[in-house]
């Protein structure tokens, strides 16, 4: 859960269990019979072991089903997601309180991604949105052109 | 609460305390995990459909707002509107290749009462007939099909 609140300060223990976040610390010990698992669990869980791509809108597979063209454009996506800067919100900016796409306030410390088009997301947010399709959630502007832009002005 | 849940908290937070006009979400139709819901929607004043109440129905999947809601009218009142087909799929992009989760049940439910608002003839799509006899029961997949079929 909680895409959006994953503070900075996780520790190493918490990579290695996996996603357990503060509301289900009860649930690390597996209840003896075994339901299906709550929902908060069936999304996070499984993408942190094999990670799940969308080679196309509304199209979801896991890693290891994937074509090699599939492949390439999502490794050219991932490196040009990394060339988008970040930073930590620091208060300071009084226009951008918001992150649209959780509707959650920015809060003290937590990691941003910064779009060429000024818009300001949380960083997990934002990439899951990137890795569907390249465009400001916003305003639509494709984020390659906007992209290419700045490394010419500069 | 899954974040595809709290976002569909906030939002009906949002819709409830302060509705938009000729929008109102039927609070008895929600499912607990919010993934279903029904929004009231009025013809706008001095429209083709002024006076007329309509039900849109949303389904909401637990990628949301990553992926788009269903929505489509339903109930006994379906407008009769050149994108809207006699069976309650709407043809309207923001529902498909155009959505963005920067979107929302209200700005959608806006959209459509927009949408509403300009028509200059009460008229059914073109290939509703055949749209209806032939299309899935899921408007984001036969989208597609209308797509490729009539374009």
């Amino acid at each position: 859960m909680g895409n959006c609140f994953k503070s900075s300060s996780n520790d190493d223990i918490s990579l290695l269990r996996g996603n357990d976040t503060e509301s289900n610390e009860s649930t690390i010990e597996p209840p003896p019979f075994v339901e299906p698992p709550p929902p908060y669990r069936a999304q996070p869980e499984p993408q942190r072991r094999m990670p799940i791509y969308h080679p196309s809108p509304g199209v979801s597979r896991p890693a290891n089903q994937l074509s090699e063209d599939e492949q390439i454009k999502i490794a050219q996506r991932l490196g040009l997601i990394n060339h988008l800067p970040t930073g930590k919100y620091d208060g300071t900016n009084k226009k951008a309180k918001e992150c649209v796409i959780c509707m959650n306030e920015f809060l003290i410390g937590e990691p941003l991604r910064y779009l060429p088009c000024m818009h300001i997301y949380h960083k997990e947010c934002i990439d899951d949105w990137l890795m569907r399709s390249f465009t400001c959630p916003s305003c639509m502007e494709p984020v390659d052109a906007a992209l290419l832009t700045t490394y010419q002005t500069n | 609460m899954t974040s595809m849940e709290k976002r569909l908290q906030k939002e009906l937070q949002a819709m409830t305390k302060d509705p938009p006009a000729g929008v109102s979400v039927n609070t008895n139709s929600l499912s607990s995990s919010l993934s279903e819901w029904i929004v009231d929607i009025e013809g706008a004043p001095s429209t083709l459909y002024e006076g007329e109440r309509f039900q849109l129905g949303f389904k909401f999947t637990s990628r949301y707002p990553f992926d788009s809601p269903q929505v489509m009218f339903i109930g006994p009142n379906i407008p009769v509107h050149p994108h809207v087909y006699s069976n309650g799929h709407i043809c309207l992009s923001i529902l498909t290749e155009d959505w963005s989760p920067a979107l929302s049940v209200q700005s959608v439910c806006l959209s459509i009462v927009s949408m509403l608002s300009s028509c200059k003839e009460k008229k059914l799509p073109p290939d509703n007939a055949i749209y209806v006899r032939t299309c899935s029961k899921d408007p984001k997949k036969t989208r597609w099909w209308y797509h490729d079929n009539s374009v």
